[in-house]
Formats: C-alpha cells, sequence, structure tokens
C-alpha cells in the first residue's frame, strides 16, 4: 500500500501550526515521528488532506529541569529520552518503559509526542481497508456496530501506549496549544476513556501537545515500569504497569501510584490496590493482596488475541513484580 | 575419513558478496524500461457467488492500461496438484465464485502502483454471499456447504507424462462432504496387534495454520515479445521448470516460448512452488498490453492469499508392549486445506511419507482426509506435513513412557528402524543414523540428570525447566515434474568452468555446496567455478528446491557433469603425456599429473588447447543428469502410499530444553539439540545454518506462531501480530552431524534443512510436559494454554 | 504536492524533486534506483528497509522521504569502498550469517552503528540491537556470531 496523496506543511512555529490545522478544518494532522501515522494512513484508517510537521521548532526538542519540574519537548525521540542523564536520574522508569518501545530502528524516529497521543487499537480497527471491507464498518470507523461487544454505539478498543502510565504515574501535565489559546492539563484528564475517541486532541479540539512537565520526584521515589508482551521487541504491550511508591525508611508506603496500560480504552488507575498499600509496610503479603484486587480493578475486552481472562490473571502477575521492584525486594 | 578439498570445507557462500553489498537481484528489484504496475481486487467474503462485475469505471481511469476477470480466462485451470484423479482446481481470476477472503476477482495494469489501487477502487462487484463452513469436520458432515461443485474436464499433466495411469476424476465422494484427497494405506493387522497389546492409548492433537513468511514478499515480472511470440518472466521461486511447465499449461503457450529468468530468492520455505494468480496475471497483462507488468504482493496479500501450512488434527492410537515396543498404530490425519485444493491430497501422503521411515510399526493403518474450507489456500511449507505428524506420534509416545513408568529414550531406541531396513513401500535405507542421533542429542541435552520424569514436583518453584526429544525424517528428492535433474560444466580456456544448473539458491546455499562438488570433482578451485543458474534457457532441467532434493539430486547430476568433463579433459592430456591409462592420471588445483610421477605434469589450459585444436574442436563440456529416483518409474500413488517414495532419507534426532513460568505461561526456549543424519555435510556452516532455521522456525510454530482466523478471516497478517521468533528468541543451539555416508549421493550427502524444522515441535511439547507436569495437546503452546492446563485460569 | 529535498547519500549530495506522501524507502528504491535497501512489510515490522540516518538505524519505510530533508544516509551500497568489502559485510559472509540475503542489508547496517556506538558489545546487547530486524533463514545464530567476531 503506498500512501495516498496530502499537502505537507513545515510550521515555522507552534501558532503556524495551529493556524493551520484550522484552516483544514479537522482534514488535517500532526505527523510527529510518524511511526505510527504512516501505517494507520497506508491502512486508510485516516485520509487527511495535510500533514503538519514540527519539525521545524526546536524548542520542541528540549529536556530540561526547571523550577523542581521536568520539561520534555514534545517533538523528543524515545531515544533522546533514552540518552538523556536527566531522565535517566530523575525519571528511571520514563526511560525503561522508552527502551521497550516499539523495536531499535523505530525509537530513533518515534516521539514522546506521538505516544501520548497515541490512538487506542483494536484487532478488527488496525487492519486494511481491504480487510476491514469485509465486515460492516465498526463503530470507531464510522459505522454503528462494534464486533467486540456486538453492541451499537460503543467502541472498547484498547489503549495500548507505553509511555503515559509512566508519565501519568509520576504526576505528569501536558500543555496543549489549540485556537483558544495554550492549557496545561494534567495527563490523566487528557485521556477520555472512550475507545472511539480516546484524547482530548482526537475528539478534534484542534490542539497541539507540545510539552510535558512532570514535578521532580522527591528522593523518596521509587519507580518502575513492568511491561508484558507476547514477544520482547516489535510488540505493544499486552499489559503495561507502571508503579510509583513513596517510600518512607525504604518500606512504610507513603504514597503509591499504579497505572495500567492494555487494559481499558485510557491509562487505569488501580485506585482500589492503591489504597491496600498506603500507610502500609510493603511485604510479600502485602503485594498479593494488592495484585489480586489490581487484577480485579480492570476489565480487558477482547480487543486483543488473549482472553480478558487471562489478561487479568496476568495484571495481578505484573504488578506483583511491579511492586517488588519498585519496592527493591526483587531485581 | 576421506580427505577432500572442499568437501566438507566451511566455504563461504559464493553469492554471499553479492547480497552482503546489495547488489542481488531479488524479483521485487526489478525493473524494466516502460514497465506497468498491476494489482489484484480480492474478494472479501469467505464464500459467494459472482453475480457482475463492472469495470467500465476503472478501464476509463488515466493511467489504467488493461483491466481483466474471469471472463477473459474462463477456461483456464491449473493447480499444484493436477492428476487424473485430482484434477486442477484453481483459476486464474475467479469466474463464478470466490472460496476465500482474498481470492482473486480482476487484475488490473496501470502505469503506476497508486493508478492501479486507484482502478481496483471504481470496480464494482456484486456478490451474492453463500453460507460459509471454516471448520474441516463440520466441512466434512453431511449437509454442510458445498464448496466445489464444479465439473473438471482435460488431461493432468502426469498424464502429459505418463507417469500415472489415466483414471476417472473422483467425482465428490458422497461419504465425506468437501473432500479433497483421501489417503488410505495399511499394513499388518492392527486389530490383532491391539487385542495383543498390553497397553493402548488414543489421544487427539491439533496444530493451527502457519505462515512461512518469507522475507522477500511474492513478486512477479513479465514482459511478452510480440513479435518472437515469448515471454519473459522473473519470479521468486524455488522452481523454475516447474513453473515454466505451470504457466505453459495455463498460457496455452509451448514451454519453449517462456523464459524464467534468474533472480534470487529471498526466502521460499516452500511457499514459493505452486503457480500463483499474480503470477499468471502478469503474464496475461504483459501479453494483452504488449509492455512489461510488474506484480508485487503487499505483506498483506502474502499472509492471506499465498500459502499458509496446513492446520491439521491427528487422531492416533497406539498399542505396545510392556517394554515399549510399538505393535500397533492407527492413524487419522484430516487437514483442512482451504477454498482450493492446494497441496491437500500431498500432505496427508506426506503425514505417512516423512514418518514411518522413524519407527519400524509392524501393524499400522493411516487414513488422511484433506477437506475444502473457506479458509485460505494451504501448501506446501519445510516439512510439509512432517512436523504435524511428527509432534503428534512423539508427543503421544512420550505420554506412553510416561503411563508405563519408561524413559522415553529406551522407548525410542527401542522402536526406531535401521540401516539396511526396507519399508513397507520397498523404499530401502541404505543409510540411517537415527540411533547415534538419537544418544547423540539425548546426551547433549544431559537427558539423565535433567529429566525430570521420574521426579515428583517437590520443587514447585514459579520458573520450571525440563527437556524432550523427538525425531524426524525426510525425503532426498522424489518423483516429480521434471522429474530430473541436469546440469552442464563448460571449460573455458584458462581452465576454470561455468556450470549451468536449473537449481535455484533459495537461501540454502546450493550455488555454493554445487560449486564444491564441481571443484572437488574436476580439481579446480572453488573461486574458479562461476555459476549460471536459474535460467530456463540457459540451463538444463532441474527438479527445483524442493522436497529436498537439490543435494542429493541435482548434485549428482553436476558431479556427473563434471565427471564427464574431467574425463574428457584426461583423454585429452592422456594424449599429450602419452599415458594408455586414464586412472594413473589426476587432476587438482587446474593441473594434470600422473600419480606415479607427480612431476610430470600438464596445466588444465593446456589440456583444452590440444582437446580445441586435436580432437575436432572439442572445448570440453560435461554433462550429467540424476532422476528424481532412479529406482522409481512411476509417480508413488497418493492415495494408496503404494509405490517408492524417495532414494534417501534424511534423519533428525532434536531435543529441547525449556524454562516455563508458571505464573505467566510463557516459555523460554533455553536450548535445543540437533543431531542430523544427513549423510555427509557437504559444508558444516551451510548445514548448521539450515539446522538454525529450521529449528527457529519449528520453535515459532511450537510455541508462538499461528495464522489467526476467524470466520475466514485472517486477524494477524502482519509481522507485528504474527509472532515470528527474534533474536531475542534465539536459544543455545547445539548441532551435531552424524555422517553415515548415503551411497547413493554425492560424496555421501543426502537431505538436509527441511526435516529437523520436524522434530523440534514434539521436543519443546515434551520438554514442557517435562518441566510442569501437563500436557498440551494443540500447537502453538500458547501461554494461555498453559495457564488453562496448569488451572490457574 | 510535490516537494524539493536535498540527501547526503552514501556521502553524494542529491537533490530531488519528490511528491511528498513518498516514503524514504521508496525515494530510494525507485527514484535512486538502490535496491539494496529491501521492503519486506512496509509499515515497521521486519528491518529489510534499515538505513543510517546520521549514522542510526531507522525503518527507511516508516519515514516520509521529506522528514530526511538535508540529512545524512548510508544505504548497503554505501559500505563497500573502492571495491573494498566492508569488514562486517566480510565477517557475515564468513560465518554463514547470510542465507537467501534479503535481511542481510538491513542486519548489516544496524551492526555497523552498533559497533560504532559500542565497539565491545555483549552477546545480550547484539541481539538487543538487531531485535528490530527479522531474519527466517538463519534462527540469528550465525548472525549472532558473525557480530561477535567483529568484537576485539
Ligand atoms: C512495529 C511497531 C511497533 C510499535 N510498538 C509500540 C510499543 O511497543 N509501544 C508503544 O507505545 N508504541 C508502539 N508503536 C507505536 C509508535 O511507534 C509509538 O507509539 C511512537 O511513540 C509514536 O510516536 P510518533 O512520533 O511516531 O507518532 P506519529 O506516528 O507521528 O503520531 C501518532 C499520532 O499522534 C498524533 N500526534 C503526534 N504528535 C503530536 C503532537 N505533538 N500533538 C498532537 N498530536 C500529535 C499524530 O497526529 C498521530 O495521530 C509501535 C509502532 C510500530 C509500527
Ligand atoms: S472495539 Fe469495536 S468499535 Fe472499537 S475498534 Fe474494535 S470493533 Fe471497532
Ligand atoms: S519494510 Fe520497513 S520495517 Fe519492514
Ligand atoms: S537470510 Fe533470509 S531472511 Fe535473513
Amino acid at each position: 500500500m503506498r500512501l495516498l496523496e496530502f499537502d505537507y506543511f513545515e510550521a515555522e512555529n507552534l501558532e503556524d501550526a495551529v493556524a493551520h490545522l484550522k484552516k483544514y478544518n479537522g482534514s488535517c494532522q500532526i505527523i510527529a515521528g510518524g511511526t505510527d501515522l504512516l501505517t494507520a494512513l497506508k491502512q486508510r484508517l485516516y485520509t487527511p488532506a495535510c500533514l503538519v510537521s514540527l519539525d521545524n521548532i526546536p524548542s520542541l526538542k528540549n529536556i530540561k529541569e526547571e523550577n523542581g519540574a521536568i520539561f520534555i519537548g514534545a517533538m523528543c525521540t524515545l531515544e533522546d529520552i533514552i540518552n538523556s542523564e536527566l531522565v535517566a536520574k530523575k525519571l528511571p522508569a520514563l526511560k525503561q518503559a522508552a527502551w521497550e518501545v516499539g523495536s531499535p530502528l523505530l525509537r530513533s524516529l518515534a516521539t514522546i509526542g506521538g505516544n501520548i497521543c497515541l490512538n487506542t487499537r483494536c484487532r478488527f480497527y488496525n487492519q486494511s481497508s481491504f480487510w476491514r471491507s469485509s465486515r460492516e464498518k465498526c463503530f470507531k470507523a464510522g459505522g454503528s456496530i462494534c464486533h467486540v461487544t456486538n453492541k451499537q454505539e460503543s467502541c472498547v478498543a484498547t489503549f495500548s501506549a507505553d509511555m503515559p502510565p509512566v508519565l501519568i504515574a509520576y504526576g505528569a501535565s501536558v500543555r496543549l496549544i489549540g485556537p483558544k489559546g495554550t492549557r496545561l492539563l494534567p495527563l490523566r484528564q487528557f485521556y477520555t476513556d472512550n475507545g472511539r475517541f480516546p484524547n482530548e486532541i482526537l475528539t478534534g479540539s484542534g490542539e497541539i501537545l507540545t510539552e510535558i512537565e512532570i514535578p521532580t520526584p522527591s528522593s523518596q521515589t521509587n519507580s518502575t515500569y513492568c511491561k508484558f508482551r507476547l514477544r520482547n521487541s516489535i510488540d505493544f504491550p499486552l499489559l503495561g504497569i507502571a508503579v510509583l511508591l513513596i517510600l518512607d525508611k525504604g518500606k512504610f508506603c507513603k504514597d503509591a501510584r499504579i497505572i495500567i496500560t492494555g487494559a481499558g480504552s485510557a491509562p487505569i488507575e488501580a485506585v482500589e490496590a492503591r489504597e491496600k498499600l498506603l500507610q502500609q509496610e510493603l511485604e510479600p503479603q502485602l503485594i498479593d493482596a494488592a495484585a489480586q484486587i489490581a487484577a480485579s480493578e480492570i476489565h480487558p475486552m477482547r480487543s486483543s488475541f488473549v482472553s480478558p481472562r487471562y489478561k487479568r490473571e496476568i495484571a495481578g502477575v505484573v504488578l506483583a513484580e511491579a511492586l517488588e521492584k519498585a519496592g527493591g525486594i526483587r531485581e | 575419513m576421506t580427505d577432500y578439498n572442499f568437501i566438507g570445507k566451511r566455504i563461504p557462500r559464493v553469492d554471499g558478496l553479492a547480497k552482503a553489498t546489495g547488489k542481488a537481484t531479488y524479483t521485487v528489484d526489478v525493473k524494466l524500461p516502460g514497465m506497468l504496475y498491476g494489482k489484484i481486487l480480492r474478494s472479501p467474503y469467505p464464500h459467494a457467488r459472482l453475480l457482475k462485475i463492472d469495470t467500465t469505471a476503472a478501464q476509463q481511469l488515466p493511467g489504467v492500461r488493461a483491466v481483466i476477470t474471469g471472463e477473459d480466462v474462463r477456461q483456464v485451470r491449473y493447480a499444484f496438484v493436477d492428476t487424473p484423479r485430482y484434477p486442477a482446481d484453481e483459476q486464474p481470476l475467479a469466474v463464478d465464485k470466490v472460496r476465500y477472503i482474498g481470492d482473486e476477482v480482476a487484475a488490473v495494469a496501470a502505469e503506476s502502483e497508486a493508478i492501479a489501487e486507484k482502478a481496483l477502487s471504481l470496480i464494482k462487484v456484486e456478490y451474492e454471499i453463500l453460507p460459509p463452513v471454516f471448520h474441516p469436520e463440520e466441512a466434512m458432515q453431511e449437509g454442510a456447504p458445498v464448496i466445489h461443485d464444479e465439473q473438471f474436464e482435460g488431461t493432468s499433466f502426469w498424464e502429459e507424462w505418463g507417469v500415472t495411469e489415466q483414471k476417472k476424476a473422483v467425482k465428490q465422494n458422497s461419504a465425506v462432504n468437501n473432500l479433497s484427497g483421501h489417503t488410505l494405506i495399511s499394513f499388518g493387522d492392527i486389530e490383532q496387534a491391539f487385542r495383543e497389546s498390553d497397553y493402548c492409548r488414543e489421544d487427539r492433537f491439533e496444530l493451527k495454520a502457519t505462515a512461512h513468511c518469507q522475507m522477500e514478499p511474492h513478486a512477479a515480472v513479465a514482459s511478452y515479445d510480440p513479435l518472437a511470440g515469448k515471454l519473459h518472466v522473473w519470479l521468486s521461486t524455488m522452481g523454475i521448470f516447474l513453473k515454466r511447465y505451470f504457466l505453459s499449461r495455463a498460457l496455452n503457450m509451448p514451454a519453449s516460448k517462456i523464459r524464467v529468468h534468474h533472480t534470487f530468492v529471498g526466502g521460499a520455505f516452500g511457499g514459493k512452488i505452486d503457480l500463483f494468480p499474480y503470477e499468471f496475471c502478469a503474464a496475461y497483462l504483459s501479453m494483452k498490453t504488449g509492455r512489461p507488468v510488474k506484480i508485487e504482493l503487499d505483506r498483506e496479500e502474502v499472509f492471506m492469499t499465498t500459502r499458509q501450512r496446513h492446520p491439521i488434527i491427528v487422531k492416533i492410537k497406539t498399542g505396545v508392549k510392556k517394554d515399549g515396543t510399538i505393535l500397533a498404530q492407527d492413524i487419522k490425519v484430516i487437514a483442512d486445506n482451504g477454498g482450493y485444493r492446494g497441496s491437500g491430497p500431498v500432505v496427508i501422503f506426506l503425514c505417512h511419507g516423512f514418518s514411518f521411515p522413524v519407527y519400524n510399526v509392524p501393524n499400522y493403518r493411516y487414513e488422511g482426509f484433506s477437506i475444502y474450507t473457506n479458509n485460505g489456500i494451504r501448501g506446501p511449507q519445510r516439512g510439509h506435513g512432517a512436523p504435524q505428524i511428527r509432534f503428534a506420534i512423539d508427543s503421544q509416545l512420550d505420554l506412553i513412557a510416561r503411563d508405563l513408568g519408561l524413559d522415553l529414550l529406551e522407548i525410542m531406541r527401542k522402536n526406531v528402524r535401521k540401516k539396511g531396513d526396507v519399508l513397507p513401500n520397498g523404499d530401502q535405507l541404505n543409510s540411517c543414523g537415527l540411533t547415534e542421533c538419537l544418544l547423540g542429542a539425548a546426551e547433549a541435552i544431559n537427558w539423565q540428570k535433567k529429566r525430570k520424569q521420574f521426579r515428583t514436583m517437590e520443587n514447585a518453584g514459579r520458573y520450571r525447566r525440563g527437556v524432550g526429544i523427538s525425531l524426524c525424517s525426510m525425503f532426498s528428492g522424489a518423483m516429480y515434474y521434471p522429474f530430473a535433474s541436469a546440469a552442464v560444466v563448460k571449460l573455458h580456456d584458462d581452465g576454470s568452468a561455468t556450470l549451468f544448473t536449473g537449481a535455484q539458491d533459495i537461501g540454502q546455499g546450493s550455488y555454493t555446496t554445487l560449486s564444491q562438488i564441481l571443484a572437488e570433482e574436476l580439481g579446480i578451485g572453488i573461486e574458479d567455478v562461476h555459476v549460471v543458474a536459474g535460467d530456463t534457457e540457459l540451463c538444463p532441467i532441474d527438479l527445483g528446491s524442493f522436497l529436498s532434493c537439490t543435494a542429493l539430486v541435482t548434485g549428482n547430476a553436476v558431479k556427473k557433469a563434471a565427471a564427464d568433463a574431467k574425463r574428457q579433459l584426461l583423454e585429452s592430456a592422456a594424449e599429450l603425456l602419452g599415458v594408455e591409462d586414464l586412472t594413473r592420471l589426476k587432476a587438482q588445483q587446474k593441473t594434470i599429473f600422473l600419480e606415479d610421477n607427480p612431476e610430470k605434469t600438464l596445466s588444465f589450459s593446456q589440456a583444452i588447447q590440444a582437446s580445441v585444436l586435436k580432437r575436432n574442436g572439442n572445448p570440453i563440456i560435461g554433462h550429467g543428469s540424476y532422476k528424481g529416483y532412479p529406482r522409481a518409474e512411476r509417480y508413488p500413488s497418493l492415495a494408496k502410499g503404494k509405490g517408492l517414495f524417495t532414494g534417501a532419507y534424511g534423519f533428525a534426532a532434536q531435543a529441547a530444553e525449556v524454562e516455563v513460568d508458571t505464573f505467566t505461561g510463557k516459555v523460554k526456549l533455553l536450548k535445543v539439540v540437533t543431531f542430523h543424519d544427513c549423510g555427509y555435510p557437504l559444508n558444516k556452516t551451510i548445514v548448521e545454518g539450515q539446522i538454525h532455521g529450521c529449528t527457529s522456525m519449528g520453535a515459532g510454530q511450537a510455541l508462538s506462531e499461528e495464522v489467526y482466523l476467524e470466520k475466514g478471516q485472517l486477524f494477524n497478517p502482519s509481522f507485528l501480530s504474527y509472532r515470528l521468533p527474534i533474536s531475542l528468541d534465539t536459544p543455545e543451539s547445539i548441532e551435531g552431524i552424524v555422517a553415515t555416508i548415503e551411497p547413493s549421493g554425492p560424496f555421501g550427502a543426502k537431505e538436509v534443512g527441511e526435516g529437523c524444522v520436524a522434530g523440534i515441535l514434539g521436543a519443546i511439547a515434551n520438554a514442557v510436559h517435562d518441566a510442569v507436569g501437563v500436557r498440551i495437546y494443540s500447537l502453538p503452546i500458547t501461554p494461555e494454554k498453559v495457564l488453562r492446563a496448569l488451572g490457574r485460569i | 504536492m510535490k516537494k524539493k529535498i536535498r540527501l547526503i547519500v552514501n556521502g553524494e549530495e542529491k537533490v530531488l524533486t519528490i511528491d511528498v506522501q513518498q516514503t524514504l524507502l521508496e525515494v530510494l528504491r525507485e527514484d535512486l534506483g538502490l535496491t539494496g535497501t529491501k521492503k519486506g512489510c512496509n509499515q515497521g515490522e521486519c528491518g529489510a528497509c534499515t538505513v543510517l540516518l546520521e549514522g542510526k538505524p531507522v525503518s527507511s519505510c516508516s519515514l516520509l522521504a521529506v522528514k530526511a530533508d538535508g540529512k545524512a544516509v548510508t544505504t548497503i551500497e554505501g559500505l563497500a569502498k573502492g571495491g573494498q568489502l566492508h569488514p562486517i559485510q566480510q565477517a557475515f559472509n564468513e560465518k554463514g550469517a547470510i542465507q537467501c540475503g534479503f535481511c542481510s542489508p538491513g542486519m548489516i547496517l544496524v551492526t555497523k552503528s552498533l559497533l560504532e556506538q559500542n565497539p565491545n558489545p555483549t552477546t545480550a546487547e547484539i541481539k538487543e540491537a538487531i531485535a528490530g530486524n527479522i531474519c527466517r533463514c538463519t534462527g540469528y545464530v550465525q548472525i549472532i556470531e558473525a557480530i561477535r567476531s567483529l568484537v576485539p
């Protein structure tokens, strides 16, 4: 499959880019690394009239720390993140997650912004136009039926990006610029939990993600990302769990965050599992109990190749592993 | 062991540098002046009647040069299996019905790929949806939708060659619906033997369809020269003469009017031997437009519309004595060959043919069914039936060993065939290293120490290890069109030689091993051998690189051609040296010398010059040929398993050590061992490379590879979701070569590179059982299946 | 929409007018005739199309050519200099790392970048480096051996 024709606009600044997006009135998209977008275009999931590139806006490629926060430009590649000393030192789980995305051949093209904006995925949707023509158009593709649930007007496609769970765990916010100006939004609120339009931008806000802002974690912060997949490269997460623990005296859990990707239409926070951990000493029994709870907090759908039951079982196993890692109980 | 100069040496590949520098031209790289691009419109439905096709809008699109549909090629039929019993059932473009998702409906040639794609979207097709059937056991039932109801006419290509008897086509069998092939073979008395057995066991195993994943997608370029009436084609293929024959029959042209040109082949593994509609369409469109036409398939098309390995159901009942001696085996195989016959009748025959050389089973009954369904078409894939059947038989043998409290190794040892055995069909095992392979593999995997079988599960930690073993065998060539391989060795003034061979190097290294044979036999260096291959115009016939015939059949042809050239060379030299007895002359490093007086030498150049000047201008050209199976006159009966199959069987024993994560169900392959009886290794680096490729493919099929189908739709037509092994999955690998010296093989060589995809499946399944004490009866052994079997989910 | 771009391909400057929807892979193979770069999947999943972009290995099927404007691209054709094979090419051939050869250009280029960044990789690091490149023929064993043979 070749790409269809489109116009290509290299924005010199963000205002230009926003104006251009507006001009095309919905039929225009940002291209960052393009690693995800190009496949989607080849599959005719989108047929934009124009792509806007942000390559010529150097400010989007910075990684810096200022006033107790770390700022990462949306156009930083995953490789930039892997190679950043600042990230390695202050946000080790982010480095870990970046390292596990896709394959080495994609990581120097793929950007963190693109990863955050990644659409949800589904085995009935991420297919060529020929493939999809065998069935009625599904809801996400503009039809009215969902092949997973057989219900109308619903989409349960799976959110599968690796970076967002870690970012949310670190309490990140994203800066968006659009026709109505700029805003800073907690990343968690950027996601809609709507399989069809999973984030603010995909709902058609006409915005651009410019920057990620992460409060510099305290020295008591322990964080990790555990990705479970069927093949250890060239594979999206079947399930990915970011864990952040604020530990007092190395063991006492003052605060915790557990964010899961691959288990719903948005990154999911395991709230009850977190409750279980708070104000407790982190030890094997507690970890097992929290893992059990987390497994029941997710409701995976058959939009991927494994059964929901399997995913739930794995959620417990992976979370236990992540907690042990973050708690320093395991390597 | 004989001291050879080139045979058995680790000679680097002769085509390696072209490939390492990007200079090697594959079919996808061929670009001709004025070339058009073709695309194929396919059915999105698994089973439907074609009511109407309207191509008007597509025809009118600027840049479109031709649009064809089934109407243009109504009478054309061809197929991989084309026998009186099983007449060809494929058509290049659907005529009345479509039978699977991806079935070809129309083809377009245009000035660019983009225009061709656009044109496809302008073709309007009206379908009447028919009820489909996807499971072979359902398709076999009375009342199931009938997939093929057309009448077949015409003579098959076996009849043209007189290698089979004239027979009437089998009508749709009344007892079994959608039957595309049937094999029934028996010897001894199984009922009696089961009664005499101390222990019997019945099991059912199942394997999913898998994909070849050749890295080069399928492609064809065709260029028709109307003045000469000649069609030039570049195909990514394993057998140029077979393709030419298929094409000549389909296009109704004399074979000599078609020339297949050489290209490098980016992997084949059995999946590039059938004639495909895109190849026919490229040729037809080129004839129609008078321009070269290229059709290159997308990766998705390769997955969906070329070929897959047959998903197979195997039911086995085995009866044994207390000590594990096998008395009787009753095997029933059901293969789903998809919407067309593909190689259905062949695979159900080969499930028998590639397995019965392993154990001596005195009472045996084998029945195979190949069944039409509305899934994609299945064809040969490395091992073609062997992985499926070997997995089933050796999985069950492991279960029997456990039931009886015996060591699997001992049972295998007791039952394996030996050198000198004559198989029930008359084939002779003139070389057979099964026992040595078995013992070698067991030792290398540290069987005695690592086998958990007899220990209780005292260590119930999260990660558990186990070992398993399995055996396999494979033909070395057989009787198949063009039934023989020939070779020509042309000497040059400077004493070097050009080899003309119809064989294709599909990555297995045949240009290199054939060069070694030539250099060794003739007495020249490897760098003195030039290879001209894979061109039907320049090269003599060749069986093609399938059925593992290249080493033995083509190898023998090359050896004979080299010997013929050498004889002529020595005759010329003898005259000059005044020697009567040719056996006194030796040739090495392009020099001829007297064995008893090595000082007396003559260069090849001198002998060649003398031949030209004194022997009536003879520049010395050697010829050689070798039949697919010299003892066989006819193609064996697929239905009855009668007749001779192959001249030599390759064997292997394969062992695996796995670690199972009992929390996630993931199986990690730690170590694989292959002890391979390949007669004699012509080139160890190449033999090892073939083993690695086989074990990796086998491991993938055992653990993660599966063409995921629902209602005939293929959900994972990409490398992202079809999980074939990557570098991180590479286990420790140990290879042992058991040199048995096959008397009929060139320098003792026989099959390598196909059979040992088969043992690894059973080895892994048995190792998983050893590790966690549960049996997985269906492949691939996915993490989910493991957790289910362990009762965790 | 057309656009003029400038690429430094194997050290040589190329100024081309291309369609903006062309991938770098298409420009290399079709416009520049550099067919050593292969197309295995066309969607970032196999590595057959690997080229070095400013020295880093990338899937050229997943990159718009316009995005490579002004950048240095190394393809397999750029490795052997003056009829002299690159040591990696030599090692791949000697160790049996090449069978059908379709993955080889990509594998060799990834190896080049790996060894430039890390002349002393462990086996695990080698496996990681080639984890985006699929080879169906070799089971990776001899590829890994070939790369190891280049480590002092
Ligand atoms: C084979 C393969 C494997 C993969 N495996 C993984 C994996 O394991 N984990 C994973 O998380 N991802 C994976 N991906 C997806 C993808 O490569 C990554 O998510 C990558 O980070 C996306 O970034 P990009 O810059 O390439 O995004 P693009 O493809 O350029 O864009 C993705 C989407 O985001 C939008 N977008 C991008 N940037 C902005 C912005 N600044 N403002 C507004 N909208 C924007 C685009 O319009 C587009 O819709 C894989 C992709 C492939 C092809
Ligand atoms: S979940 Fe349903 S609606 Fe959403 S993409 Fe999948 S099939 Fe379509
Ligand atoms: S062709 Fe680009 S990664 Fe496969
Ligand atoms: S050598 Fe054939 S794919 Fe690697």
